[in-house]
C-alpha cells in the first residue's frame, strides 16, 4: 500500500482583509486539481469497513465517490453522491464534518482526515460549472414514472426540499407551501452568503422545478390555510418548519434598542439584504461594538456578519471554549477574522443609556465543575462575581424552538419542549402527516434534516401504497 | 378545499417566472392628503383573513416587509389605508399604479378578533390602520348581533376621508371627530368614550392608531374594568413569530406581537416600551426617506413630496 499522505492539501481561501469588507464567500474550495490531490490521500477502505461512511448520517459511499474524482470522472462521482444526497454543494459547505465523516476518517488517526466536506463540495461545484449535474438530472427525469397523489408539504428548508425532490422523482405531484415570500428556510434567511452563497441554493430549486415541484411562497400554514385543510386536499403532508423561534432572555433590559435575536438581526441582513442598506429597503444597526451571546453556528454567523458591518466583535458563552458546538471552520475563521471570544459569562442584565440603546451587558462569571450533563458537556456554577461589558450592539444566539403556528394544529401531538412527536415512520399523530428536520429534532443540522426528508418521503410512499391496497 | 393558482409567480427567487401576473394592484385612491387605499389581488390571503389580522407585503425585490391592517377582503382582493409615512409608502403611492403587481404578499397574520354577541361594541380609531380595522371589525361585530359603535378620529377636515370609507355604514351609533372642530365633535375619541361610559354604554372597547392615544385609552377604561383591546404596531421582520423583532412585554412576559397579536389586553401592555420601540430604526429610515424624496423630485422636476 502506498504511504499516507498525512496532511491534507488546503483549500484556497480569500485573504482575511479582504474578508471582513465583504460577505463574498470565504472558503474558495478545491480546483480539479488540488481536489485529485486530495482525493489521492484517502486510503479507499473497503465499503463494509469505512468508518465515514458510518460517521456520515445520510451514509454516502464516500470511497466510491473519491475514487471517482481520482479517476477524473465527476458525474459517476455525483452519481454516487446523489444516491443519498441531492444537496452536495450545501452540505459540503455546512455540514459539521469534524463530528460526522471527517471525524471518522481513518487517516485522521495518524494525520488530518481526508478533507470530505470539501471534496463532497468540488464535485457539486464543478458538475454545476461544467453542466454536469444537468446531465444527470434529464437522466433522472426519464426514469420519472408518474404516480397517482398529491403531497403538500409545509416548509422549505433542507426537510422539505429533500421530502419534495424525492417524492417528486417517485412520480409524486409535490407542492411546498413556504411562510417566507423565499424558499430556502435557514439557507436563505439564516446562513449568510459568506459561508453559503445564494446562487448555490437557486440552483437546486431551479432543480426541483424541473422535477415538477411547485412552491407556493407567501403562505403561512395555519393561518393562509390550515393543517386540515391540507389533510383534505392531499393523500399526505410532510411537515418540515423547523425549529425558528428564537429564545430570548427575559432579562432586565431585554426590550432596549440594539438588542436582536440573531435571528431577526441574521434575517434584516441575509433575507432582506440590510448589509445593502439604502440600495436595499430593510433597515439594520449597528454601532461600534457588539457582543454576541451563545457560541453555536448561529452566533459564529451573526458575529461574523457583525463584523463585516463595521464592528468590533466579542463572542460572551457561558461555558468553555471546547463546548462550543459550532462548526470548527466557522469558529477557526471568526477567530481570523478577529471576533474575539470571552468565556464562562453568563447574563443578567442589559443595561441601556438615556435614551433606552443598550450601552453595557452585565454578566455573572460561571466556573465549571468536574460533572458532565446529558449531553457530556461539563456543568457550570455561578461563582458570585460579576463583570460588565461595553457594547452598544448585542445579539441574542442561545437557541431555538420550533414555531407555534403549525404545531398548535388540531390533533398534532407536541412534546414538552415544542417538537412534535413521530413515530419511527416520521408519522405524528394525525395518520398521513409526516413531519422531520428541526421540527421534530429542536436545533439540528442541514444534514439530519435532509435524511429526514429522505425517509419521510420513503415512508409517504409506503403510506399511500397502503392506503391503496386497502 | 380549492386551493388557488400559484401567487408566487417569483416562486424560485425570480419575479414572473411563470409568466402569470399576480398581486396585482386594482384600485388605488386618495383618502386624505396622506392617506390612500390600495386594492391588490391575494386570494390565497383574502379567503381565509379575519377581523383583528393583517398582511405583509413587499413592494418589489429590493423592498422591505410591510406589515398592513386591512380594511377588506373581498372577492380574492385585499383592501388596505395606508398612510405616505417613508420611502415604502411614498414610494409606493408614486411609481405603483392599477395594473402594477406587487412582489409578495402574505398572511393572514396574527389572531383574529374573537367575534361573538358581547353587547355595545365601541371601535375607535384615530390614524390610519384604526380606520381601516375600525370598519372590519364593526361589520363583522353588527353580522353577529351587537351595536356598533364607531368613533373616527381625524386632525381637521380637510384629513377626513370620503364617506364611502369611513366606517358609518357598519355602525349603530357614529361619531366622528376632529382634532380643531373643523368638522364633527372637537377633540379625539377619549373624549367620546368618556361620554359613552358615563351612559353605561360600554361592554367592550376595541381601537387602532396612535400608540400614545391607545395608552390614555387604557388608563381612561382601567378603573371601570371595561375590557379594552387594542393594536400594538411593533416593527416586524418575517411578521411569523420568527424574529422577535416585534417582542413586547405583556403581563410581564415576552410575547411576539406578530403571533401573539397585534390585538391585545391593553391593561396588560407595557405602553411606555412599545411608543419607544417603533422608533428603533429612525434615523436609518429618514435618510431612505430623504434619499428617496430626492430622486422622485429629481424625476419630475420639481417638489412632489
Ligand atoms: C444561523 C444558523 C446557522 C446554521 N449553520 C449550520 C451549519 O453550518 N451546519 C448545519 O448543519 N446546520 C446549521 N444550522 C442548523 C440548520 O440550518 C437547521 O438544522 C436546518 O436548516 C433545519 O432544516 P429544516 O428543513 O428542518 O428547517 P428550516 O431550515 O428551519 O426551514 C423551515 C422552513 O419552514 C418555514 N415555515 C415555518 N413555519 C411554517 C408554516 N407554518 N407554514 C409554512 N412554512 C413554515 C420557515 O419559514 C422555513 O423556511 C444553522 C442554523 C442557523 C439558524
Ligand atoms: C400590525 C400592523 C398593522 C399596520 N397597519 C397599518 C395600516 O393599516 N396603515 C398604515 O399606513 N400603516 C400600518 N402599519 C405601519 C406600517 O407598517 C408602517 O407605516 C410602514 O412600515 C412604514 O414604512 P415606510 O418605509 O413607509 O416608512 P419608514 O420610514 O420605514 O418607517 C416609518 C415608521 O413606520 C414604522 N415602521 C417601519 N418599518 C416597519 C415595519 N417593518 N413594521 C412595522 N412598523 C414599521 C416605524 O415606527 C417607523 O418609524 C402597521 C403596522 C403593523 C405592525
Ligand atoms: S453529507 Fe455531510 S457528513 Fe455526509 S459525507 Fe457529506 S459532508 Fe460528510
Ligand atoms: S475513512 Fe478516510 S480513508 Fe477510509 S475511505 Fe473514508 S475517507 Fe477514505
Ligand atoms: S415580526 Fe418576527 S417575530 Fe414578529
Amino acid at each position: 500500500m502506498a504511504k499516507i499522505i498525512k496532511e491534507r492539501i488546503p483549500t484556497p481561501e480569500r485573504s482575511v482583509d479582504e474578508r471582513v469588507k465583504s460577505f463574498a464567500e470565504v472558503n474558495l474550495g478545491y480546483t480539479f486539481e488540488l481536489a485529485q490531490k486530495e482525493a489521492a490521500r484517502c486510503i479507499q477502505c473497503p465499503y463494509d469497513f469505512a468508518p465515514c461512511i458510518k460517521g456520515c448520517p445520510v451514509h454516502i459511499n464516500i470511497p466510491a465517490f473519491i475514487s471517482k474524482i481520482k479517476e477524473g470522472d465527476i458525474k459517476e462521482a455525483l452519481r454516487i453522491i446523489w444516491n443519498d444526497n441531492t444537496l452536495p454543494a450545501i452540505t459540503g459547505r455546512v455540514c459539521p464534518q469534524e463530528d460526522q465523516c471527517e471525524g471518522a476518517c481513518v487517516v485522521g488517526k495518524v494525520g488530518t482526515a481526508v478533507n470530505i466536506g470539501k471534496l463532497e463540495r468540488f464535485v457539486a461545484d464543478y458538475a454545476r460549472e461544467q453542466g454536469i449535474d444537468k446531465e444527470l438530472l434529464e437522466e433522472e427525469l426519464k426514469k420519472i414514472e408518474p404516480k397517482d397523489g398529491k403531497i403538500a408539504i409545509v416548509g422549505s428548508g433542507p426537510a422539505g426540499l429533500t421530502a419534495a425532490g424525492e417524492l417528486a422523482k417517485m412520480g409524486y405531484k409535490v407542492t411546498i407551501f413556504e411562510a417566507l415570500h423565499l424558499p430556502g428556510g435557514v439557507l436563505i434567511y439564516g446562513i449568510p452568503e459568506f459561508r453559503l452563497p445564494k446562487e448555490i441554493l437557486k440552483v437546486e430549486l431551479e432543480k426541483l422545478k424541473k422535477l415538477g415541484v411547485e412552491v407556493k411562497t407567501d403562505y403561512l400554514v395555519g393561518r393562509t390555510v390550515t393543517l386540515e385543510e391540507l389533510c383534505e386536499e392531499y393523500d399526505a403532508v410532510f411537515i418540515g418548519t423547523g425549529a425558528g423561534t428564537p429564545k430570548l432572555l427575559n432579562l432586565p433590559g431585554i426590550l432596549l434598542d440594539r438588542i436582536y435575536s440573531a435571528n431577526e438581526f441574521l434575517t434584516r441582513v441575509n433575507l432582506m439584504k440590510a448589509y445593502q442598506f439604502p440600495e436595499y429597503d430593510t433597515p439594520i444597526g449597528v454601532g461600534k461594538k457588539t457582543i454576541v451571546i451563545g457560541a453555536g453556528n448561529t452566533a459564529m454567523d451573526a458575529a461574523r456578519s457583525a463584523l463585516r458591518l463595521g464592528s468590533d466583535v466579542t463572542i460572551a458563552y457561558r461555558r468553555g471554549k471546547e463546548d462550543m458546538t459550532a462548526r470548527i471552520e466557522e469558529i477557526h475563521h471568526a477567530e481570523e477574522e478577529g471576533v474575539k471570544f470571552e468565556f464562562f459569562l453568563n447574563p443578567v442584565e442589559f443595561i441601556g443609556n438615556e435614551n433606552h440603546k443598550v450601552k453595557a451587558v452585565k454578566f455573572e462569571k460561571m466556573k465549571p465543575l468536574e460533572e458532565k450533563d446529558k449531553r457530556g458537556k461539563r456543568k457550570i456554577v455561578g461563582t458570585g462575581e460579576y463583570v460588565t461589558l461595553e457594547a452598544d450592539t448585542v445579539i441574542i444566539a442561545i437557541g431555538l424552538e420550533p414555531n407555534k403556528i403549525i404545531t398548535e394544529s388540531k390533533g398534532l401531538k407536541v412534546n414538552p419542549n415544542g417538537t412534535l412527536v413521530v413515530d419511527e415512520t416520521l408519522m405524528t399523530s394525525i395518520p398521513g402527516v409526516f413531519a422531520g428536520g428541526d421540527a421534530i429534532r429542536g436545533e439540528a443540522t442541514v444534514i439530519l434534516a435532509m435524511g429526514d426528508g429522505k425517509r419521510a418521503a420513503e415512508s409517504i410512499h409506503r403510506y399511500i401504497e397502503s392506503k391503496k391496497g386497502a | 378545499m380549492q386551493i388557488e393558482i400559484t401567487p408566487s409567480v417569483k416562486n424560485l427567487g425570480q419575479k414572473n417566472l411563470g409568466g402569470v401576473v399576480m398581486y396585482r394592484i386594482t384600485d388605488k385612491k386618495d383618502l386624505s392628503p396622506i392617506d390612500y387605499f390600495i386594492e391588490v389581488e391575494a386570494p390565497h390571503v383574502a379567503k381565509a383573513w379575519k377581523p383583528g389580522q393583517f398582511v405583509i407585503f413587499i413592494t418589489h425585490e429590493k423592498g422591505e416587509r410591510i406589515p398592513m391592517s386591512v380594511y377588506k377582503a373581498e372577492d380574492g382582493k385585499i383592501g388596505m389605508f395606508i398612510r405616505k409615512l417613508g420611502k415604502t409608502t411614498l414610494e409606493l403611492y408614486h411609481e405603483f399604479d392599477v395594473g402594477d403587481t406587487l412582489w409578495s404578499i402574505t398572511g393572514p397574520l396574527g389572531k383574529a378578533i374573537e367575534v361573538k354577541d358581547y353587547g355595545n361594541v365601541v371601535f375607535a380609531s384615530d390614524a390610519v390602520c384604526g380606520h381601516a380595522e375600525n370598519h372590519a371589525t364593526l361589520k363583522a361585530m353588527k353580522e353577529a348581533g351587537n351595536y356598533t359603535i364607531s368613533i373616527q378620529s381625524f386632525e381637521d377636515k380637510e384629513n377626513v376621508y370620503p364617506e364611502k370609507f369611513l366606517a358609518k355604514s357598519v355602525a349603530d351609533e357614529y361619531y366622528l371627530t376632529t382634532q380643531d372642530g373643523s368638522m364633527g365633535i372637537k377633540g379625539d375619541f377619549l373624549d367620546v368614550i368618556k361620554g359613552l361610559i358615563e351612559n353605561d354604554k360600554v361592554d367592550i372597547i376595541f381601537a387602532g392608531g396612535n400608540l400614545g392615544t391607545l395608552a390614555q385609552l387604557a388608563e381612561l377604561t382601567r378603573p371601570y374594568g371595561i375590557p379594552t383591546i387594542t393594536t400594538i404596531r411593533q416593527i416586524m421582520v418575517d411578521g411569523t413569530g420568527m424574529c422577535g423583532s416585534c417582542r413586547i412585554l405583556y403581563d410581564g412576559k415576552i410575547r411576539f406581537a406578530c403571533r401573539d397579536g397585534p390585538m391585545f389586553d391593553a391593561h396588560k401592555v407595557d405602553w411606555e416600551d412599545v411608543i419607544r420601540r417603533g422608533k428603533r430604526f429612525l434615523e436609518l429610515e429618514k435618510r431612505a426617506r430623504e434619499r428617496y424624496l430626492q430622486r422622485l423630485n429629481e424625476k419630475h422636476g420639481k417638489e412632489v413630496f
